[in-house]
């Protein structure tokens, strides 16, 4: 029975499985590319373009009918049937785009945690808007994002990664005769190339540093409601941001007036902060709003000269304990832990978002501890110093002896009989 | 004579003396000082009984600050105390029993794990070893 | 046996090493009194500070680590933590540099007073054997602490090294144990500096203190001659106890100096050596190398098609060898014609002071 099967195994014959008809090549790439000029940009770069890259092709967003129209059959290849969409525009672009990046089914595919909300998002902005209410010149999706060479957003070289960003709003808002229309200013640019964002983002290589949509939203683009800046830029700084909410919560305060964040430190031309920004000082920014006289000057006067006390003092201890160094004391130790008194320095200047001056004082407090305990190290050094002289003194006062007392011996021993 | 012996009492007390104030501080830099060597590859965190179970504390090794953790099981874990954003001191938070860095709000799990915020990459972990009633901490030079 | 303790054991110890006979040399040995008599102090000096940097030497070995790691954190924690750590540590690093002086001032001492005539020429060339030793403890040592001016001037001292045609690249490779500057020249020169050396000096040492008891302090061929006129032999003195106790009075006025130098001026510690950092301006080597090191910055960088360094090495190769064979030379002190060898010395000492000056200013 088995050697029955065994035969019947070997002799029946092996088929390969049927092999797939080779596709022939797109009609769409084949003519676009034979035509030259601007029909052959539109297919130039579909190598880099991300749909590209996914296996998409000119049909599976312009529909028609790839397999046919070799022969130069345009009407053919452009087959309404097979649904052919010519050139969408500007008006229609969005809809154009979310046929596919709105279609959850269908981005699953490609992308798992792909979002599809960027349509609904971007009727919310103002380009949104305005695009639904027919204006051709608002952005739209193919502005920032390129047509026919589009790149994926982490792609470094894409118009919209984070490094080319600002680059691409610029495009537009710093078109004075376009924003001219709108009313709007073309400064913020240049005010964020300044900032100490830009720097970070552009010299220090930090992609974790915002750039327009980090504050401004992507899709849903708007200026961040007066009421909402504390949220844009408690979104990275968020310990200043929730001792901020903390005070507007403590106090009932209705800081909606003073727009949040940007009172103090601008919104497109963010410079690092400074500890002079404290106080009533000429670069206050406390003043502007509590002028002397107010109440509250003299609180931002008292903090102001608390910080200055704690960042001099610390100075100070610095200062004479590397005196000390050079003067041969070795007091690694006590400046090392000087450095809690640097951390209070900076925990102080987190903790003005609280505007709260107990808080800020008991900080500071617990900082010129640390300092004192340096001078007082630096005080004890240099009484060691002094210590070491005292020894020296009574060491040579002995060593003259003893030479004394060998000039005498020798005279003693050589003196004539 | 009196003055032959009067300058050999001279003679010999100050010789003595210094003798003597050249030995006495060699005899002192001989005695070992409390601690027995440059803490470079090893250092004193802190005595056993000194942490409880979920906290933590700041030690210095050599020039740079340690960071010791008792873990509620009462293991210990130690990490460089430099934050990995841009070299503030980290703390252990107990109530959040996260390492956490208060400059810029860097969060690190009790494995020095980078979990939160700006800070690129975990705190370097040193060795613990407990002996002696001491929580004494290694790592290579 | 009666008599007392002390002449007791003296006695138990003369039985068997035979130290009458050693005092027996100590009390018929006399130093000659003349005019120039001050410079005979220079030798026991030199020994006495020797002695010191033997003593501090071996107290610091007991806390110093010899790695690129544990270096300079080793040499911090003797200035602070250990009990008058900075005292030896700066009596070590000030003996140093006075020994150095001492030396050269005993060399030129010896040098001008012809001390090195027949038949002590052995004496001398030890000596000079002593001076290279004595330097190339100072290079070595200097490393020791793992600073940043220390680790360059090491680069630029055996980058200099290296340059000597032929075997100047083994000479680099075998003082740095490597092509650079590393934690390995660290342990070598350590190596070097506390085994080697010492090792080496012990026996020139020895052979140089030998040379000395058997041939007595030199008279200078001036003192001679004098001496020889007025018919009589040059006053001496008993060298135990009056030059000794003269001796005892400049050791212990010496202590007291580097007492004075090292709680007044300590030695600095300056920053951690970082192999990867540029190397800071105004790098130069210890004042004794000075003159050397501007010498060879001053020369121009080509002369005559050769290198302009090189010319430099060969003319301090030369230079030395001559100083060195000087006794060979100056066979006829007494002569005119050796007058041309005195002239010569204040020469070369008129060059070293001027150039050691010339590297401070400049830098």
């Amino acid at each position: 029975m088995g050697a029955t099967l065994l035969v019947l195994l070997l002799a029946a014959p092996v088929q390969e499985p049927p092999r797939p008809a080779p596709t022939p090549p797109s009609s769409c790439l084949q003519c676009h590319a034979e035509l030259g000029g601007t029909a052959a940009e539109t297919v130039a770069r579909l190598g880099e373009d991300i749909h590209g890259q996914k296996g998409l092709s000119c049909h599976d967003c312009h529909g028609g009918n790839p397999a046919v129209g070799h022969d130069g059959d345009i009407d053919a290849a452009h087959d309404p049937a097979r649904g052919w969409r010519e050139h969408p525009t500007r008006l229609q672009v969005p809809q154009f785009c979310a046929r596919c990046h709105a279609d959850a089914e269908y981005m699953k595919r490609f992308n798992p945690h792909t979002r599809i909300d960027q349509l609904s998002e971007y009727r919310t902005s103002v380009h949104g808007q305005k695009n639904a209410a027919g204006d051709t010149r608002t952005a739209v999706c193919v502005d920032c994002h390129g047509v026919h060479g589009i790149r994926a957003v982490a792609d470094a070289r894409s118009s919209v990664h984070p490094t080319h960003l600002a680059d691409t709003c610029a495009r537009c808002h710093t078109d004075e005769k376009l924003m001219g229309q709108y009313g709007l200013p073309t400064v913020q640019y240049a005010d964020y190339k300044n900032s100490v964002h830009a720097h970070a983002l552009y010299e220090k290589g930090d992609l974790g540093a915002p750039t327009c949509n980090d504050c401004h939203g992507s899709h849903g683009a708007v200026p961040p409601g007066v009421g909402s800046v504390a949220n844009v830029c408690g979104s990275c700084h968020g310990r200043e941001a929730s001792l901020f909410r903390e005070t507007e919560q403590k106090k009932g305060l209705d800081l909606d007036l003073c727009i949040q964040c940007m009172v103090c430190h601008d919104n497109h031309a963010v410079k690092a902060p400074t500890p002079d920004m404290l106080g009533v000082g000429p670069r206050s920014t406390c003043v502007g709003c509590h002028p002397p006289g107010e109440p509250l000057y003299a609180a931002a006067e008292r903090m102001g000269a608390g910080l200055q006390r704690l960042r001099t003092g610390l100075d100070h201890a610095r200062e004479l304990l590397e005196r000390a160094e050079r003067a041969g004391v070795e007091v690694s130790e006590d400046q090392f832990a000087l450095q809690q008194a640097q951390d209070q320095v900076i925990e102080a200047r987190v903790l003005v978002h609280s505007f709260d001056e107990e808080r800020f004082q008991a900080n500071v407090d617990e900082g010129v501890t640390v300092v004192e305990a340096g001078l007082a190290a630096g005080r004890r050094a240099f009484g060691e110093l002094r210590e070491r002289r005292l020894g020296l003194g009574v060491s040579l006062i002995v060593i003259v002896a003893v030479i004394a007392g060998l000039v005498l011996k020798v005279r003693e021993i050589e003196a004539k009989p | 004579m009196r003055r032959r012996r009067w300058l050999n009492a001279f003679l010999g007390t100050s010789a003595g003396a210094m003798v003597a104030s050249i030995l006495y501080p060699v005899v002192r830099y001989l005695v070992p000082p409390e601690l027995p060597e440059a803490p470079t590859t090893r250092a004193l965190a802190a005595r056993e009984d000194e942490l409880r179970p979920n906290q933590g504390r700041l030690f210095r090794f050599g020039s740079r600050p340690g960071l010791l953790l008792r873990l509620p099981d009462g293991s210990y874990r130690a990490y460089d105390g430099t934050c990995t954003h841009l070299n503030c001191t980290v703390q252990y938070r107990p109530d959040l029993r996260q390492i956490w860095c208060a400059c810029h709000n860097g969060y690190y799990d009790v494995g020095g794990r980078n979990v939160s915020g700006p800070p690129p990459r975990p705190l370097d972990a040193w060795e613990v070893h407990v002996a002696n009633g001491e929580v004494v901490v290694t790592r290579k030079a | 046996m009666s008599g007392l303790p002390a002449a007791r054991a003296w006695a138990w110890l003369d039985e068997r090493a035979g130290l009458s006979a050693l005092g027996e040399l100590a009390r018929h040995k006399r130093v000659p009194l003349h005019r120039h008599s001050l410079w005979y102090y220079l030798g026991g000096m030199a020994l006495f500070l020797f002695s010191i940097q033997v003593g501090t030497g071996i107290l610091l070995l007991l806390y110093y680590r010899g790695s690129a790691g544990e270096a300079f954190e080793s040499v911090q924690f003797i200035m602070a933590k250990v009990p008058f750590g900075w005292l030896i540590r700066s009596l070590h690093s000030w003996s140093a540099n006075v020994l150095m002086f001492v030396v050269f001032a005993h060399m030129f001492s010896t040098f001008f007073l012809k001390s090195y005539r027949r038949p002590r020429e052995l004496t001398w060339f030890t000596g000079m054997g002593l001076l290279g030793l004595m330097l190339a403890f100072g290079f070595s040592g200097y490393l020791l602490p793992w600073n940043t001016l220390a680790f360059f001037a090491t680069q630029v001292g055996t980058e200099v090294a290296g340059s000597v045609p032929v075997v100047g690249r083994f000479i680099l490779r075998l003082l740095r144990g490597g092509d650079q500057v590393t934690g390995g020249t660290l342990t070598r020169f350590y190596g070097i500096h506390v085994a080697v050396l010492p090792a080496l000096t012990t026996v020139v040492l020895g052979l140089h203190l030998v040379l000395v008891q058997k041939h007595g302090m030199s008279v200078p061929p001036g003192v001679e001659e004098e001496s020889r006129r007025e018919g009589r032999a040059p006053r001496t003195l008993p060298f135990v106890p009056s030059f000794l106790l003269r001796d005892a009075i400049g050791w212990c006025a010496a202590l007291g100096v580097l007492a004075a130098l090292a709680a007044l001026f300590p030695w600095e510690l300056g920053t951690k050596a970082d192999p990867f950092a540029a190397a800071p301006a105004g790098i130069r080597p210890e004042w004794y190398f000075g003159f050397m090191f501007q010498t060879l910055k001053m020369l121009p960088g080509h002369v005559l098609g050769v290198e302009g360094e090189l010319l430099g090495i060969a003319a301090f190769t030369v230079g030395a060898l001559v100083w060195l064979v000087a006794p060979l030379l100056d066979r006829r002190p007494g002569h005119p014609a050796s007058r041309a060898f005195t002239v010569l010395g204040w020469a070369v000492l008129a060059y070293i002071v001027a150039f050691t000056v010339l590297m401070y200013v400049r830098n």
